[in-house]
């Protein structure tokens, strides 16, 4: 039924459902990328925040290294 | 499709709900009853029992630990998913005409009546997950008294703090619960009264639905209309299905008027529009009154609607549905 419904459509239809999906599909876009942009930048903060702790456990192992030297 | 009837409400349901896993449904109704059903086959989980009144309105947190509900016995109650009992329960001068939790989990936001004195108010809770629940702060985060017309559906938008509102004139508004202002409205969203507002996958875009035959999509960061689906029939319930490009919509003509026209003009089937055209695509028939709610799982694999008639039927979708490209085979984005 719907393939008979394709073949009967007109091209002007077809144009304009085109546009309709195009413009659906831009706005779609924009907000995914926003929403990504934004979650992305929490993560970030989440990252910093789990450097700092690395960074700590690197000063440590240079400690135990001294002594074994001495 | 195979549609299985739950039977269990005496009475009409005014909200449905899947949890975020979509195996558990949930179902609210005027016989003061809250149940759960397991949503691939129908079987009843369990019940939520201790309302003295309709239960307007129920959601179910991201974790499926806590429900809350609102109901017209002026109660707010929060609820423990897997054992059914009542938590915390607040009480206002009002009843509870909708809540919603926000996309985490922490806060509910609840809209009690405007009657007898009392003005319409939007309240926020924070909820404390610590321990078994029952240490609730008695006192709402924050409360206002939403300007003009009153509101009747609501929900949490991705940016804090700030609520998007559906009235009774029609107005679609976003407010900010901490100060009370409205940030943005859309006066004419709707001629008639908002009935239902859902949220898209991503709380980027929501639905609504009014007594004016109409529901429409909104870009709840700036209440821009994107899409709108007129219908002959006043409608209770739109719902978005995730993963293809259609909405579902509810509704009928009140029982009062049912009587004095045909059971034809009533209109009691769950409509499929596309999405992006605007057309309608299908209709499914089953209840014997105006349908009042509508869900759909969260996966898209199923769809659930709750009837004046006392009846929920859930309709897991058959192969054709996933596989129809009405209008051709162009890529539409969620």
């Amino acid at each position: 039924e719907d393939a008979a419904e394709e073949s009967n459509v007109s091209a002007e239809l077809i144009a304009l459902r085109k546009r309709l999906v195009d413009e659906w599909n831009a706005w779609r876009t924009l907000r995914m990328k926003e929403v990504g942009e934004e979650r992305h930048h929490k993560l970030q903060g989440k990252d910093d925040a789990k450097e700092e702790i690395e960074v700590w456990v690197d000063e440590v192992i240079e400690q135990i290294e001294e002594i074994i030297i001495e | 499709m195979r549609p299985i009837l739950l039977q269990g409400h005496e009475r009409s349901l005014t909200q449905i709900k899947f949890n975020a896993d979509g195996d558990l449904l949930f179902t609210c109704s005027k016989d003061n009853v809250i149940n759960v059903w397991f949503s691939h086959n129908g079987e009843r989980l369990g019940t939520y029992e201790g309302n003295n009144g309709t239960v307007w309105t129920v959601d179910v947190d991201p974790l499926s630990k806590f429900l809350v509900s609102g109901a017209a016995d002026n109660t707010l109650r929060l609820w423990s998913v897997s054992t059914g009992k009542c938590l915390y329960t607040w009480e206002f001068p009002t009843a509870v005409k909708r809540v919603a939790f926000n996309d985490k989990g922490t806060q509910v936001v609840c809209i009690t009546e405007q009657r007898m004195g009392h003005q319409c108010a939007i309240r926020v809770f924070e909820i404390n997950a610590e321990g078994d629940g029952t240490k609730q702060s008695k006192e709402p985060l924050y409360m206002f008294n939403p300007i003009g017309s009153k509101a009747t559906v609501c929900a949490f938008t991705l940016t804090p703090n700030v609520v998007i509102t559906g009235h009774e004139s029609g107005k679609v508004a976003l407010f900010n619960v901490k100060t009370g202002e409205e940030i943005d409205s859309n006066e004419r969203a709707h001629s008639d009264v908002v009935t239902d507002l859902q949220m898209s996958k991503d709380w980027t875009y929501c639905i609504t639905s009014s007594k004016d035959k109409a529901a429409r999509i909104h870009d709840t960061k700036n209440l821009m209309v994107i899409k709108t689906f007129n219908t002959e029939t006043p409608l209770n319930s739109a719902a978005l299905a995730p993963n293809r490009p259609f909405v579902l919509l509810g509704g009928g003509q009140e029982a009062m008027s049912v009587t004095t026209t045909s059971l034809r003009q009533g209109k009691f089937e769950t409509r499929f529009w596309h999405k992006v055209f605007e057309e309608e695509v299908g209709r499914v028939k089953g209840h014997f009154g105006p349908i009042n709610t509508i869900a759909v799982h969260p996966a898209g694999t199923s769809y659930a609607s709750g009837g004046e008639d006392g009846f929920v039927r859930v309709h897991h979708f058959d192969d054709s549905y996933f596989k129809a490209k009405p209008y051709g085979d162009l890529e539409i984005i969620e």
